[in-house]
């Protein structure tokens, strides 16, 4: 095969040279960021194909579990429900009791989030990162930067919208990093991704900083990107070295992962926008409120 | 054109192996695999780049990467770029290679594969300022070491298909 240099300029040419402007217009044209979301629809058959080994399994499971089985999960949900009832009143009582004292400090009020549920995909969206993929994408109005949790805390957050479909990034993921505070002491610490198989850091916190294992790590709410309170991870080693400046902290994650078959997708509230109507049990908010 | 074979070519063979490794490529795996899993896209394409070098377009594979950046929900280019340079080396190297051993072919293909991750590494670096990419080695060693299995298979699916150079 005799291939000149001819041959690179005229065969290899037009594709490098198109490749390379379709990179440099997805980073610098915002257009050409909406046409790939769109574009990434031709994936759906290939995720179907590659989930399917696992919807079957699920469906099959479905299938073998009996009536009695069936029963007892009821039963054991309907117990769980009820306890939780019970708790969510004495959570809203908080909740409005917590809103007057803060209206009494003038704090900004703290506002619920709006969510919506996702399902997983099972598949694998990128094989080099952790992330998972699910079932809502800009066309459910999910944006890219969303925070994305489970039964247990945060998950992740959206870095990839696709029109129907999202990649979620683990907060696991190497570049992933998570402002929290010690639900105990209200310390301030930053936790970073870990990556495969590696447990998530606490980084920069100071040798003498009150931190134990067994503590539970909240998101702060900083930074503007994850709204404050939900559980991020359990700190499971804390090791002070005398020779070092911080202390060297490794962490679990809080929520499952990603192995929950649902997730929830939150909705920051507006900021500076009020909105007084939203509760409309809290009589006590009334007196002051102005209209 | 006559044909001199008179049986039946499947042209279509080749776009249902590329097809079968994109669903490979996501399909879900456990954490602590995942990250030795090699890109079948690559390895499939290599293959056609060899074996039929002359029929392979250019297009095809760069097509296929842009089809891999669209279902990772990646930077669309990224591997399409990286699909053409390699079909491209293939089809060069082609004469060459389909003359070695398997052993021997093992080691070019890992070599391929490793320019592929230095390539992803390049353009992680200008677009995000991260290497992070330069941790999928092993995905590179497995590759190589999984060419035999792969070159077995697709040499089956090409005797189906009926094609040749």
């Amino acid at each position: 095969m005799v291939k000149s240099r001819d041959g690179v300029v005229r065969g290899l040419g037009p594709y490098l040279l198109l490749s390379v402007a379709l990179i440099t217009a997805y980073f610098h044209l915002p257009p050409v960021r909406t046409v790939a979301q769109s574009a990434a629809v031709i994936g759906i058959p290939v995720h179907f194909f590659a989930s399917l080994p696992s919807t079957v399994l699920q469906a099959m499971q479905g299938h073998l579990t009996t009536t009695d089985q069936l029963r007892s999960d009821f039963e054991a949900m309907r117990q769980r429900n009820l306890i939780l009832q019970a708790r969510l009143h004495r959570f809203e009582f908080l909740e409005n009791e917590n809103a007057r004292l803060r209206e009494l400090l003038s704090a900004i009020p703290f506002q619920a989030e709006q969510v919506t549920l996702a399902a997983l995909i099972a598949v694998n969206p990128d094989p080099g990162a952790l992330a998972v993929m699910i079932n809502k994408g800009s066309a459910d109005g999910i944006f890219q930067g969303q925070p994305v949790v489970d039964s247990g805390g945060l998950v992740g957050q959206i870095t990839q919208p696709g029109l129907f479909h999202s990649k979620v990034s683990l907060i696991t993921q190497e570049d992933q990093a998570v402002p929290t505070q010690v639900a105990r002491s209200g310390l301030r610490a930053v936790v970073y991704g870990g990556g495969f198989g590696r447990p998530l850091r606490v980084l920069y916190l100071d040798r003498n900083a009150d931190v134990r294992a067994g503590d539970l790590l909240v998101t702060s709410g900083l930074g503007g990107r994850y709204p404050p309170g939900y559980p991020v991870a359990r700190i499971t080693a804390v090791e002070r070295n005398l020779a070092e400046a911080f202390m060297t902290i490794a962490a679990e994650p809080a929520s499952h992962l990603g192995r929950d078959r649902e997730v929830l997708l939150l909705w920051l509230p507006a900021k500076e926008v009020p909105v007084p109507d939203e509760q409309p049990d809290a009589q006590l908010e009334t007196e002051d409120d102005d209209d | 054109m006559i044909s001199v074979n008179s049986a039946q070519q499947h042209s279509w063979v080749p776009f249902a192996t590329v097809f079968i490794a994109l669903v490979l490529l996501v399909i879900p795996a456990p954490e602590l695999i995942r990250g030795f899993l090699p890109d079948w896209v690559s390895l499939v394409l290599i293959y056609w780049a060899l074996a039929v070098s002359t029929r392979m377009r250019l297009s095809l594979a760069w097509l296929s990467g842009l089809a891999v950046d669209l279902v990772i929900l990646g930077i669309p280019g990224v591997h399409a770029l990286s699909k053409t340079l390699l079909v491209y080396l293939a089809k060069h190297l082609s004469l060459r290679v389909r003359a070695y051993p398997l052993w021997q072919q093992s080691v070019v293909i890992t070599l391929l594969l490793g320019l592929e991750l230095i390539l992803f590494a390049v353009v992680d670096l200008v677009a995000t300022g991260s290497l992070s990419e330069l941790h999928r080695w092993t995905g590179v060693i497995v590759g190589g070491l999984a060419w035999p299995l792969v070159y077995q298979a697709l040499r089956r699916s090409r005797h189906f298909a009926n094609l040749s150079r």
